[in-house]
């Protein structure tokens, strides 16, 4: 039957071809406008890292300017830590399971050869990043803890770079040199991209690729490599050291720190130890502010940190009114086409099809209807998409229809024309047939 | 206008098709208005000046990795090449460009006693004496940097400039009476650091467009030496900028202990730096386009049918006398009233779209002249739409209200 009423919906779009491709169009271009935003939307705001989004946490130690407004959340405190507190969790003995300090740097890589020279993000950190966020190595695997203590010369490669310099063989053993150092590789990192980049601080880059070098913060500062992105200062340096020893004393901020906390319990733990390492500071004359610290798991995190932006909040709503209009301009058209079809209607009722026949008939070409306005919608998201990469920079990673996607456009296309065409189809079913017969 | 009451009695008999469009013209002004709203205040934004001579300036960033090279030398070398590029009006050694979301802020204090809450942010430009005239900033009083003014800036020495050159919305905000000139500045609380104002510029952005105080700079003579990064911004003559860049690219990556990372117009960068804003005018624009469209396409879609409907009552109304003006002004009218009754609705969608947006994502309140264009501008469209299928109406012969009677 099901088919039948397929080949019947066929048949009665044909007689209709502008009404119907009005409708098709009307859907599709709703479906695809929706579908653009929310694909954008939903992997913005996706989690990074579902396995152990609820176990890792920032921390924010507020050790900011006294005159500054008062902190009310998470949301006024610097996102980023001084290296020097950094450093002193490092060293203590927390209820975390694993702790990471990192921060962001670069270098030019000069190749062996002929091949030019070329610039890359670095991720300074601790051994315990790649544990901590589950990195999954291709050759190797991180430097071992010692390497932290010893300021070690090491460094992890992402398998892009490992592909670029080294043609893609295992190079663990080998080095590389980044400015005037040479680096023994010890690990190379498979793909790896989570989206958002959550542990980074510099959101306007959170959907750009991961860094292709991790080499010991401790190896970096010792160097020194300077911080690229921000640096946030608020009181002077100390003029009687050199800049580079006053800087990192400094209350400049331009660290992020991380917490790995199992339980309950730890985090609870974990949130005192770092209020009673604050008020240990306060007594040396530092945190001038009230006792503030915070510490969010990876989603509370991205909400701290804005990283879904007003501009993709507003294009969703706009368009999903849009996508409403498409839906109440098919309405109309379905209840145009379908009192239209009263006579057609009427005789199949007299040859003896009931009323809930009628329905599911008409339901179907409805139905036919919204798939076709869902083909035509994945259509015109996947352009939106391709447009949408085109107009921003670093969302290379925000623009790919996965098959959940294509199967919630469909959906949500055949539900949309469902929804918009059970008043025409109930009320075409409850045509009285005697009455229009009578005038053909 | 005789005919009103007739037409609004049969849009009564088909209540649900009428509050249909109208709901539909309602949601499109709704969005419409807001959408436009959106896009002239992003236009807005990416328009404003920066005060630089914006089709003929172009910027080099290098970065060298070799720590043998004398950084100084290298960049007095780099500066005497720049400038002595045919078409190159001026060039200048420079920490941050502005407007490219990437600075130096800065407090200064023009008392000893000022707190850090009261102090005055402004974006900082280190630069040499050629600044002025590399930027196009017009000296409104006092003078330029002379050379020995000079500082250097690196990591091993923090040399302390004795001389600023500021804006004037930054003199204004330091110095509300106007006598800035001349004046005491501090850098830092408790009165260290003091510092003359020696001149005053007319106008130029800081590094970060959507900040509050986007007119608030301040040029300082300064070599700035953390890392190998060097950039230099230089301005050409009309029409030059291409070859000077091009020909500056192959100057400075002669020398292989560097890398040249960046050769950009700055028109390149505003457009980068903007990519949101225009992204946003762009997708916009589209959502309003297609609105539009498929609204208009609804009115004549259902007009279409409904003359279909229709043909035997509109062939007997040409049979009874009425003339084809009469049945077009007919499906007018018929689309007026249902319009308006949408734009009543679609203005208070207007408001209450718009305050929530604004409430929720600070997107600022829609002046009110934008909801009569847009009633205007949806009775136009209902009227044009509705025009094809009137006139196909129109078209019905008499005669057919005898046919099948």
């Amino acid at each position: 039957m099901f088919s039948y009423y397929v080949a019947l919906a066929l048949a009665s779009m044909r007689r209709t071809p502008v009404l119907t491709s009005l409708m098709v169009l009307a859907l599709g271009l709703g479906i695809g406008a929706f579908m653009t935003t929310f694909t954008v939307y939903y992997l913005m705001s996706g989690d990074p890292i579902p396995h152990k989004s609820g176990v890792l946490f920032a921390v924010q130690l507020d050790n900011w300017d006294p005159n500054s407004p008062p902190t009310e959340s998470a949301e006024d405190v610097q996102p980023q830590l001084t290296w020097q507190d950094g450093l002193n969790l490092m060293r203590a003995d927390t209820p975390a399971t694993r702790q990471a300090h990192m921060y962001s740097t670069g270098a030019i890589v000069v190749p062996e050869g002929d091949d030019p020279p070329f610039d890359e993000n670095i991720r300074g950190t601790y051994q315990t990043f790649f544990e901590m966020f589950d990195v999954p190595f291709l050759h190797g695997g991180p430097w071992d803890s010692r390497a932290d203590e010893e300021r070690a010369s090491v460094a992890v490669i992402g398998r892009e770079l490992n592909d670029k310099l080294f043609g893609g063989e295992n190079s663990v053993g080998r080095s590389i040199r980044l400015d005037d150092n040479f680096f023994k590789i010890v690990g190379v990192i498979d793909d790896w991209q989570p989206t958002p980049r959550f542990y980074h601080s510099d959101w306007s880059r959170a959907f750009q690729d991961t860094e292709q070098i991790f080499i010991p913060m401790t190896r970096a500062i010792d160097e020194p490599m300077a911080p690229r992105g921000n640096t946030n200062c608020w009181a002077p340096l100390d003029e009687s050291v050199p800049v580079i020893e006053a800087f990192l004393k400094s209350e400049c901020v331009w660290t992020q720190f991380w917490a790995e906390l199992e339980t309950p319990d730890q985090v609870a733990a974990y949130k005192d130890y770092l209020d009673n390492y604050v008020r240990e500071q306060k007594q040396a004359g530092r945190f001038p502010r009230p006792l503030n610290t915070f510490i969010s798991d990876v989603n509370e995190w991205l909400d701290v940190m804005g990283v879904v932006g007003n501009d993709n909040r507003v294009q969703l709503r706009l368009s999903f009114l849009f996508l409403v209009v498409c839906v109440l301009n098919t309405v109309g058209l379905l209840l145009a086409k379908f009192l239209g079809k009263s006579g057609e209607v009427a005789l199949r009722r007299a040859m003896g099809a009931s009323r809930g026949a009628i329905f599911r008939q008409n339901l179907v070409e409805v139905g036919t209807i919204g798939a076709l306005g869902g083909i035509v919608g994945i259509g015109l998201a996947w352009l939106g998409l391709r447009g949408v990469e085109s107009l921003y920079n670093g969302y290379q990673h925000l623009v790919s229809l996965d098959p959940v996607m294509l199967a919630t456009a469909v959906g949500l296309s055949v539900a949309a024309a469902i929804a918009a065409g059970l008043y025409p189809v109930w009320r075409v079913s409850r045509l009285e047939p005697a009455g229009l017969l009578k005038t053909q | 206008m005789n005919d009103f009451g007739p037409i609004f009695r049969t849009l009564l008999r088909n209540k649900l098709g009428a509050l249909l469009i109208a709901l539909q013209i309602a949601l499109t002004l709704a969005v419409v208005t807001n959408a436009a709203f959106i896009i002239s205040q992003r236009a807005d934004d990416v328009a404003r000046p920066s005060g630089l001579d914006e089709p003929n300036t172009a910027m080099f960033i290098t970065t060298l990795f070799d720590s043998n090279v004398d950084q100084k030398q290298l960049r007095r070398d780099d500066l005497d090449a720049l400038r002595g590029l045919p078409g190159v009006v001026a060039a200048v050694p420079i920490q941050s460009i502005p407007i490219s979301g990437s600075g130096w802020g800065e407090d200064y204090y023009t008392t000893p006693e000022m707190t850090s809450d009261e102090s005055i942010n402004f974006g900082m430009f280190m630069v040499d004496e050629h600044g002025l005239e590399s930027l196009d900033l017009e000296l409104l009083a006092g003078r330029n940097f002379r050379p020995e003014e000079m500082t250097e800036r690196s990591l091993d020495s923090f040399e302390f400039p004795r001389v600023t050159i500021v804006s004037e919305a930054l003199a204004d905000s330091l110095f509300p009476d106007g006598d800035a000139l001349g004046k005491t500045i501090y850098d830092e609380p408790n009165g260290e650091k003091p510092i003359e104002i020696i001149g005053i510029y007319d106008h130029m952005q800081n590094a970060w467009p959507h900040s509050d105080n986007v007119d608030r700079t301040a040029l300082i003579p300064a070599y700035a030496n953390f890392g190998g990064q060097m950039m230099y911004l230089v301005r050409t003559e009309p029409g030059r900028r291409d070859a000077v860049m091009a020909a500056g690219e192959e100057y400075l990556a002669q020398n292989r202990s560097r890398i040249v990372e960046t050769v950009r117009s700055y028109e390149e960068q505003k457009r980068r730096t903007y990519g949101g804003d225009i992204a946003m005018i762009t997708l916009m624009s589209t959502v309003i386009a297609i609105l539009t469209a498929v609204t208009g396409l609804g009115i004549v879609g259902l007009a279409w049918f409904s003359v279909t409907q229709r043909r035997k009552q509109i062939g007997t109304r040409r049979a009874l006398g009425a003339t084809r003006f009469d049945i077009v002004r007919y499906f007018m009218v018929e689309n007026w009233i249902i319009t308006s009754i949408g734009i009543a609705i679609g203005i208070a969608g207007a408001v209450t779209l718009n305050w929530f947006l604004d409430t929720e994502y600070n997107t600022g309140r829609v002046p009110l002249w934008y909801l009569p264009a847009g009633m205007i501008a949806l009775w136009l469209l209902g009227q044009l739409a509705v025009l094809l299928p009137a006139r196909r109406a129109a078209g019905i012969p008499p005669a057919l209200a005898t046919r099948s009677v």
